[in-house]
């Protein structure tokens, strides 16, 4: 636990926390709303006191309320991993500042966020699905998306299916045209 | 929400494209016309002959073009896919012999200069993080091997070790130096293997068998220690599955008499090959700024000039008392990412040496009850694979399985530097930089 | 069968007179009765044909020796091609794997020697298949022009003294032509097959051969200077003597820039860019399968022997012997028909029986306990005939000269396809501009120098 490292961050990132700043084992943590991350990452890469310069990572999250955009850190700094979690994130329209203007190696990490969540990252030039097929319409990771065989996750209605458990907000009205195309006459 | 389809949708109003609304921020999609004019440039060319044979290339000459049959998402897409002048399109792989497994590149070449190149992924892709979510905290360990199947230790050690920063579990030391131990044995044969193929892609066939002896031999002894030959299932929430016994340590101990020398022979194979030499230096340089922009991790950013090594930099397991040191080289080609694995290889002979000599006595395994239950929260756990750093965040939410499971690959985002490092090379050193970045297909597709 | 006989009645019913389905309704004397007639009948038109036109066309063959050794040699060269082929596929099957620690074939005859074979057999039997959009005349026709060009190269080349097909007194010129004529099939069939790969491995080809074929050809114009001709007939009788009289030690560098205009030539490793597997999967092959593939398959092994020969003949003497041969050159020491029938068919049962006899005791001696008296003697009854041969073989080559330059050809020739094959083992390959820059910036001037200097040489010495 990097004690000074918390004392660095509450000086330059001040107004931006949501939370106190949360540190277990060798781990900083910061929440941020998800409009500041561009300021907060350009602060923790550029200050000369935290030169977090390398992006470990930059996960997606489903928390079953809200989406969580997830980067994980590493500066020759500090002994600490720092984790800047970007809370709040509507499930039904979710929507992150890219980091590619940083990291151009997110434009990667974030294509795959996008197709496993549906997180869209405003200023990705190239966000498409990066695994599954372009014509695929779930986003798998969600916590809606359910495994044929989960049933222990599923509250007392057994097995549903895969495709329809997360239906994108505009076909949910009208689901019946969607899934039943036209006949083919 | 905007949702991205391929057909067009019977339950989409006429007027819009198949594309969905465009939003603020991302680009608006190009038209349909805009991208159908790779086709037209392509068959421009042979527009006034009526020979039958150009006739039917211009009939079928789409389907033979790597050309999604959908409209393009973003502006980079549609950006690659319209052809300049004098300019094709080459699809290389998924099933090409170089692509180190299912990469599929569609490479826009002009003659055999590449122009642009878009990776395409995910012909291996089986949801392991989805499984994972929906698996136990023990049975992670067996669902994360085959991701990094050429070094599945290090996938199985970054799961356990994020699960033991979940539980606050102490290892015991014994169990870490056996961790220590048989990791830096898979980094051996891991990077042997890595001279082989990057040999064999660019065209000499012997180094590749000569790797195979050596892997064989840890493959085996690590067969005899763990049970498996390559998806170990090894490694266990606070311990290691078994203890060291007699078969592994005798085939250790006959092929460390001999592994630096054989090592050296191996390198110099490939060191003092003129014609190797000049194929992969100043080839795919990955500079310093380039590299850390990329996130790129491992070799290849040591390879550039970044002493990055999570085995210093953010010390986990008994390195801290092991001596070794972390090699860096400032070209960041070709030649220097084949260098640096060679002396990791010695670095890594060096840590197993001192973990034989260190190695304590004691249990293997820590207390820890059948049904794992941690209490709600977050750990990231990141250890250095032969291919860089492997993460795992894991979150658990109180139940016996963890809530999120996400895996950070290296080779994913190593990968990721290929569309620009490629552009201006010849087409035959795509497999000279590929093979240097050491991609494994099982990892990058998850 | 079916279809043969439906074929049979269809054509004879086109004949005006003879029913439809009438064989089928044949029996079986019917049947043998035509056919002896046929047979009866054939034979007489021959017979009569020989009688009547035999004598022309006797006279005519033994007026034109020429005309009938051409097409005698060209039948055998044609024919000799699969038998070298195979063996040199299968040299390169055991000599990579031995030096990849591996131990190569080893289930097909002995010690693996039938593996070409197999292989010759499993190309003869896949699918003849061509892909889309292909242009399937150019694309039918480019491996055979890519293997007649490599065969009939092979006419020029002096096996052994009286043993050639023709010898021209423009025998180099004519081999880099047809040497030359190579690149044309492999381009036709890299553009003909509709596949970008294969566009890349024809074009490349065509790069790369044109760029070599000119250090290649000057290279040798230093020993077209020394020999003061073109044949290589002619060529290997100006380096008879002993090894120190080879042109490899008069043109050093001539022999290196011809090694390694020749291995670009034969597009062997290093420089198989037109079909290197990493980068465009098989090059101008890539779309070929079948016997189609195996015609190009022969072509390249045929031109690794081809070029070898010729460095043999060009710069190793050829046939000739490495050191002046001192040992009597004829068997005549004593009349063979002298011993008459009985004698002969004594000595022959003598010798198979206590020959024989000799080699199972000495399988017994050395093989140890397991070797009962019938197997040994069985095992000693083939060695004989290996002993036998062996000395039939020594004697042939004591005694006649074409066997005797044959051999040491063979020899040399083997040694330089055995360094190719080591090549292709141990090194990895050039990139295509790295290829084509040696060529030009460093073969060409380097050639053009050895010619300079030679000629230089040559106006000294001689004037």
């Amino acid at each position: 636990m990097d004690r000074n490292l918390k004392a660095r961050l509450e000086a330059r990132l001040n107004g931006y926390l949501r939370v106190p700043i949360y540190q277990r084992q060798d781990q900083t943590e910061i929440r941020v709303d998800p409009g500041n991350v561009p300021d907060v990452l350009r602060i923790v890469h550029d200050a000369v006191d935290l030169r977090f310069e390398i992006l470990a990572d930059l996960a997606g999250v489903d928390t079953g309320e809200v989406m969580q955009v997830v980067y994980h850190l590493w500066s020759p700094m500090s002994s600490d991993w720092l984790r800047i979690i970007a809370d709040g994130i509507s499930r039904e329209d979710p929507r992150a500042p890219s980091a590619t203007f940083l990291w151009q190696g997110a434009e990667w990490l974030e294509r795959e966020a996008y197709d496993m969540f549906g997180i869209i990252f405003e200023g990705n030039r190239d966000l498409r699905r990066i695994f599954m097929p372009p014509d695929y319409t779930s986003f798998p990771l969600r916590k809606d998306f359910l495994l044929p065989d989960d049933a222990a996750r599923s509250p007392g209605a057994g097995v549903r299916h895969v495709e329809r458990t997360h239906l994108p907000a505009d076909l949910a009205d009208n689901l019946d045209a969607a899934v039943r195309r036209a006949p083919a006459s | 929400m905007p949702t991205r389809k391929s057909a067009p949708d019977p339950s989409s109003e006429g007027g819009r494209t198949p594309c969905g609304e465009p939003h603020p921020g991302e680009p608006s999609p190009a038209e349909p016309q805009q991208f159908g004019s790779a086709h037209d440039v392509s068959s421009a060319s042979f527009a006034s002959t009526d020979d039958p044979r150009i006739m039917l290339d211009r009939e079928v000459g789409g389907l033979f073009d790597p050309i999604p049959p959908y409209p393009p998402q973003t502006e980079r897409e549609s950006e690659f896919y319209t052809l300049g002048d004098g300019e094709m399109f080459l699809n290389l792989g998924p099933h090409h012999p170089a692509t180190h497994g299912v990469l599929r590149l569609v490479l826009k070449l002009s003659g055999e200069q590449i122009v642009d190149v878009d990776p395409v992924l995910g012909y291996l892709h089986r949801g392991v993080e989805k499984i994972c979510e929906n698996s136990d905290y023990y049975h992670v360990i067996d669902q994360v091997d085959p991701l990094e199947y050429i070094s599945s230790l290090f996938q199985e050690w970054a799961a356990v070790l994020s699960f033991e920063k979940l539980m606050d579990v102490d290892v015991p030391p014994r169990a870490e130096y056996i961790r220590v131990l048989s990791g830096e044995l898979l980094r051996i044969a891991s990077h042997t293997l890595f001279q082989g193929f990057l040999a064999l892609d660019l065209g000499g066939l012997a180094p590749i068998l000569y790797s195979f002896i050596e892997r064989d031999e840890i493959v085996e002894m690590l067969a005899a220690l763990t049970g498996a030959r390559m998806l170990f299932n090894y490694f266990r929430i606070g311990g290691v599955n078994g203890d060291l016994n007699h078969e592994f340590m005798s085939r250790l101990g006959d092929w460390m008499s001999r592994a630096a020398s054989q090592t050296e022979a191996n390198a110099a194979l490939l060191n003092e090959n003129e014609i190797f030499v000049r194929r992969t230096r100043g080839v795919g340089v990955l500079d310093r700024a380039t590299a850390l922009r990329f996130g790129v991790t491992g070799g290849n950013l040591r390879a550039s000039g970044v002493p990055f090594d999570v085995r210093r930099a953010h010390p986990y397991s008994v390195y801290p008392d092991l001596e070794f040191n972390v090699p860096t080289r400032e070209e960041g080609d070709s030649l220097a990412r084949y260098l640096i694995r060679v002396d990791e290889v010695r670095e890594s002979i060096r840590i197993i040496d001192q973990c034989l000599h260190n190695m304590p006595d004691g249990p293997i395994m820590a207390k820890l009850p059948r049904l794992l239950r941690p209490r709600p929260g977050r750990a990231w756990g990141a250890v250095e694979g032969p291919r860089g750093m492997l993460g795992v965040y894991a979150i658990s939410d109180g139940s016996d399985q963890p809530f999120r499971f996400r895996i950070h690959d290296p080779s994913f985002v190593n990968l990721a530097t290929v569309p620009t490092l490629l552009p201006g090379n010849l087409l035959a050193d795509t497999m000279a930089i590929i093979a240097s970045l050491d991609p494994v297909m099982g990892g990058i597709d998850k | 069968m079916a279809q043969l006989r439906r074929l049979t009645g269809e054509s004879l019913a086109f004949v005006r007179g003879i029913p439809r389905g009438a064989w089928q309704r044949t029996t079986i004397q019917d049947r043998l009765l035509i056919l002896v007639v046929f047979a009866l009948g054939g034979a007489v038109t021959t017979v009569l044909g020989l009688a009547i036109f035999g004598p022309p066309i006797v006279g005519f063959l033994g007026a034109n020796i020429p005309l009938v050794r051409f097409f005698v040699a060209v039948t055998v060269i044609l024919l000799i091609t699969v038998p070298t082929a195979f063996v040199i596929i299968y040299l390169e099957l055991k000599v990579i794997a031995r030096m990849n620690l591996r131990i190569g074939p080893n289930r097909v005859g002995p010690w693996g020697t039938a593996m070409s074979v197999i292989h010759g057999l499993k190309v003869l039997a896949k699918e003849d298949f061509a892909p889309t959009g292909a242009d399937i005349t150019v694309f039918t026709l480019a491996p055979v022009v890519t293997y007649l060009a490599s065969a009939m190269t092979l006419l020029v080349i002096p096996f052994a003294p009286g043993l050639f097909g023709q010898d021209f007194n423009i025998g180099l010129l004519f081999l880099f032509s047809m040497g030359g004529l190579t690149v044309l099939g492999l381009l036709m069939a890299g553009w003909s097959s509709f596949n970008k790969y294969s566009l890349l491995g024809g074009l490349r080809s065509a790069a790369q051969i044109i760029s070599y074929e000119i250090p290649l050809t000057l290279s040798v114009v230093g020993v077209i200077l020394l020999a003061g001709t073109m044949s290589l007939n002619h060529i290997v009788a100006a380096q008879s003597g002993s090894a120190l009289d080879w042109f490899a030690f008069k043109q050093p560098l001539a022999l290196l820039i011809f090694f390694i205009a020749a291995t670009a030539e034969a597009n062997r490793t290093p420089f198989d860019m037109t079909e290197a597997d990493s980068e465009i999967v098989a090059g101008f092959a890539t779309e070929y399968s079948g016997m189609r593939f195996g015609f190009f398959f022969f072509a390249e092994y045929v031109n690794v022997f081809i070029v070898s020969a010729l460095a043999t003949t060009i710069f190793f003497g050829g046939w000739t012997a490495p050191f002046d041969w001192p040992w009597p050159t004829t068997l005549n020491f004593f009349n063979p028909f002298a011993l008459g029938f009985f004698g002969w068919a004594g000595i022959v049962l003598a010798v198979a029986f206590f020959g024989t006899q000799f080699l199972a005791l000495l399988v017994r001696l050395f093989g140890g306990r397991e070797w009962t008296w019938g197997n040994s003697t069985g095992l000693g009854f083939l060695l004989l005939f290996v002993v036998a041969a062996a000395l039939a073989g020594l004697a042939g080559f004591i005694a006649f000269e074409p066997i005797r330059g044959l051999t040491w050809f063979m020899a040399k020739t083997y040694f330089f396809v055995f360094v190719f094959i080591w090549m292709r083992a141990t090194l990895p390959r050039v990139r295509v501009d790295q290829l084509m820059g040696f060529a030009w910036k460093w073969l060409l001037p380097a050639s053009l120098l050895n010619l300079f200097l030679t000629a230089t040489a040559v106006v000294i010495v001689h004037g």
